[in-house]
């Protein structure tokens, strides 16, 4: 396992506390992210992660066809989450199905005869390109080869869900519109979404921002008097008849009337039985079987944009086209913040040599060699990549954890002695500027910089890893960007589990003010601002080594 | 990361710009090919540039972007249709920055750009993958199937798994350039 580094969110811990959790611990997991899902906001001088910021719809598009499907249209309509062209997903496999026309009529001398029209002969149907499924077998079949969701529409129409939905739509409606009215007072003005289309969204958003806060509201035995709870200052509601009895409903489905029973004794295969991935979808219960499974149009995908949460300065914003990958707006913690990565120089070194040669005997063998083993001690490198176009000076510690956790076997005083030791180097450190890349092109031997440590050292000179290094702490490299520092890690000998710490890294980076001003009678207030100021940023990260091997299970090699 | 892949000087034909042909790679039909540029062709790679469309004139077969990597044992057919009794090739297009992994099976019709596909994949014919997708391991991706852009793939049959990160296109733009700068011949 390749050592990593992840970064620290503190979007999980409380509001007070600003040191991440021991990373030995499984759950703290949840708080670390990798470098490249991050976002930063600069407002804040914050990292955001995936779970905390607040995201909206920009648009939505079909992944098959790649239509952008226009958000209006999405919200207005009843089933326009779901491609309205002719997108259909098998249910079988899942996969995309392909409309496909029946043969052409046999000639009836053996011959293939060709297809006169151009798109084939109806009645078309659709086919899985993976399983071979097609919807014949379900009795779909299409006159025409387009618009295929508009034909099947009027089928999904009457279907009994559909119509008991519509009924209990229309029962609703008016009750949670005068309560949406009264209660529009209670709707939090910070709210992070569009202002809901229609008067049953309205009205539930409502009713949500009412009954979040106050938790005593549920009332779980008073189903029928849920629209009563809801218009607490209103008129009683009627009571809801439903439109068919249940009983007539258990014979879609499975609801316990003998006729499943029978189909199951007379079953051949277990695939006759849908698998419930096949069949959670479905909001109402349908018929178990295999052979009963319907085609389903494919559920649209949306183009979010994102928001910081506590200062709702934009993130990320994407273009307007779907399939662009281009972003108007891109806050990526990436930019900001130093790219590191971990390496352990005794497993790389094990790798290169091997490869011009016929392929390696054995993989036990690599993992004696690259692995970490207990009792001893390691060097490692960390290489940070500076983003920012001002050199920044680094200063790295290690954060000290109490370790209380260890596997089985070993008696509770061992326990409480610290695994392994880390030591980094304790100085700051410069890393340059990150310039565009045709400054560092391969060909060109010059650098063309005016810092003079680069100008030290040219190309790619590191220290070999034959020659006698003086020192395994400190800074090994600098080059172009990216500094390389070593650091030290002393396994214990009843060590276990993986090596991980938490490392706190700040870097300090000069922020130039911009326009000096250029009339002489400028306000003192402008002469202070020409002087640039040092701003310091830190931030926590988590740094895993790779499993310990414990001593005892070193594996004879010649086997 | 930082450590060169090597490989023998005798194995690999380099061009004036920049591509890296293994001798062992079997291209058929050279004259339909087109590089683009700082690509890497690795040793026993199938590419067939002999199955073209039929039709007068020059055709190309398949086109590959800069600083794509195709790897060891992969298979790159271009996709066919029987259309109203005729049989066709078409032709297969794929973009910038573009690893394939090894003994992956490829008769997608286009590619886009920052796509990485894992090893022994089966892509499917006539699929179209947009940019930043990327496609798990061992994925089968059923015929005629759209990847959207900033996708990952996983499974068999290929499901969507999840979107990727914002910066995937730089990531993986500085990680295919680095591995052509890693991959060095290595002096006997």
């Amino acid at each position: 396992m390749a050592p990593t580094i992840h970064y620290y969110c503190p979007c999980q811990s409380g509001e007070s506390v600003q040191t991440p959790p021991p990373p030995h611990m499984a759950s703290s997991s949840a708080s670390f992210h990798p470098l490249h899902s991050l976002f930063f906001c600069e407002e804040c001088d914050a990292v955001r992660c995936n779970r905390c910021v607040s995201i909206e719809v920009s648009g939505y598009y079909c992944p098959n066809c790649l239509f952008e499907v226009p958000s209006a249209s999405v919200r207005a309509e009843k089933n326009s989450n779901r491609c309205a062209r002719n997108c259909f997903s098998c249910p079988i496999c899942r996969s995309t199905l392909q409309v496909v026309a029946s043969d052409p009529p046999d000639g009836g001398d053996g011959r293939p005869s060709v297809s006169l029209s151009n798109v084939g002969e109806p009645p078309f149907f659709l086919y899985c390109n993976h399983c071979r499924w097609d919807s014949a077998e379900v009795g779909i079949t299409f006159e025409k080869p387009t618009g295929l969701a508009a034909q099947l529409q009027k089928f999904e129409d009457s279907a009994p869900e559909s119509l008991e939905f519509e009924r209990l739509k229309e029962h609703f409606e008016p009750f949670l519109r005068t309560s949406s009215l009264s209660s529009l007072s209670h709707v939090p003005s910070t709210s992070s979404h569009h202002l809901p289309t229609s008067s049953a969204t309205a009205a539930a958003s409502a009713a949500l921002a009412r009954d979040v806060p106050g938790v005593g509201k549920y009332n779980p035995p008073a189903r029928s008097r849920v629209g009563r709870d809801r218009t607490a200052n209103k008129d009683e509601m009627p009571e809801y008849k439903s439109r068919m009895e249940i009983s007539v409903l258990g014979q879609l489905g499975s609801e316990g009337d003998g006729s499943d029973v029978e189909a199951l004794r007379r079953m051949e295969t277990a695939e006759e039985i849908a698998s419930l991935e096949q069949r959670w979808g479905n909001s109402w219960t349908t018929s178990s079987r295999t052979s009963d499974l319907r085609p389903l149009r494919i559920p649209l995908h949306s183009k979010v944009s994102k928001r910081c949460p506590t200062c709702r300065h934009i993130l990320i914003k994407p273009e307007q086209k779907a399939q662009s990958v281009r972003y108007k707006i891109k806050l990526v913690a990436a930019n900001y913040l130093p790219a590191m990565t971990v390496a352990l120089p005794h497993t790389q070194g094990a790798d290169t040599t091997r490869r011009p040669q016929a392929k390696a005997p054995s993989t036990s063998d690599d993992r004696n060699v690259g692995a970490i083993m207990a009792g001893k001690s390691y060097p490692f490198h960390l290489a940070l990549t500076n983003p920012l176009y001002d050199p920044i000076q680094v200063r790295l510690s290690v954060q000290r954890m109490h370790v209380t956790a260890v596997t089985d076997g070993t008696a509770p005083e061992k326990a409480r002695r610290t695994p392994f030791a880390v030591s980094l180097p304790t100085s700051s450190f410069p890393v340059a500027a990150f310039a565009e890349a045709w400054e560092y092109d391969d060909d060109d031997d010059m650098f063309g910089l005016e810092d003079d440590e680069l100008g030290l050292e040219m190309g790619r000179t590191r220290d070999k890893d034959g020659k006698g290094k003086g020192k395994t702490v400190g800074v090994l490299e600098k080059r172009a960007n990216v500094t390389v520092v070593g650091g030290e890690v002393v396994i214990g000998k009843e060590a276990r589990g993986h090596v991980k710490f938490n490392m706190l890294v700040s870097y300090t980076y000069r922020s130039d003010d911009p326009l000096p001003s250029e009339d002489g009678a400028g306000t003192p207030s402008r002469t202070v601002a020409k002087t640039p100021e040092v701003k310091t940023f830190t931030f926590y990260t988590v740094v895993d080594l790779g499993p310990i091997l414990p001593r005892e299970e070193k594996v004879d090699p010649d086997i | 990361m930082d450590a060169p892949v090597y490989y023998s000087k005798a194995e690999f034909i380099e061009t004036d710009t920049g591509n890296k042909v293994s001798r062992r790679a079997t291209i058929a039909g050279p004259q339909n090919i087109i590089l683009g540029g700082k690509t890497i062709i690795s040793s026993g790679a199938i590419i067939r540039g002999d199955l073209r469309r039929t039709g007068p004139g020059h055709a190309v077969v398949i086109s590959l972007g800069r600083y794509c990597l195709v790897g060891e044992g992969c298979v790159m057919r271009p996709p066919y249709k029987t259309y109203r009794g005729n049989f066709n090739y078409y032709p297969m297009k794929i973009g910038d920055y573009v690893h394939i992994g090894a003994n992956t099976v490829v008769e997608a019709a286009t590619i886009g750009n920052h796509v990485v596909i894992g090893k022994n994949c089966v892509i499917g014919k006539f699929t179209i993958i947009k940019d930043c997708a990327q496609v798990a391991d061992n994925t089968v991706i059923p015929p005629n199937t759209v990847i959207p852009a900033l996708a990952l793939f996983a499974g068999s049959p290929g499901r969507f798994v999840e979107d990727l990160p914002e910066s995937t296109q730089e990531m993986v733009e500085s990680q295919t350039k680095q591995y052509y700068s890693r991959f060095q011949p290595l002096e006997r």
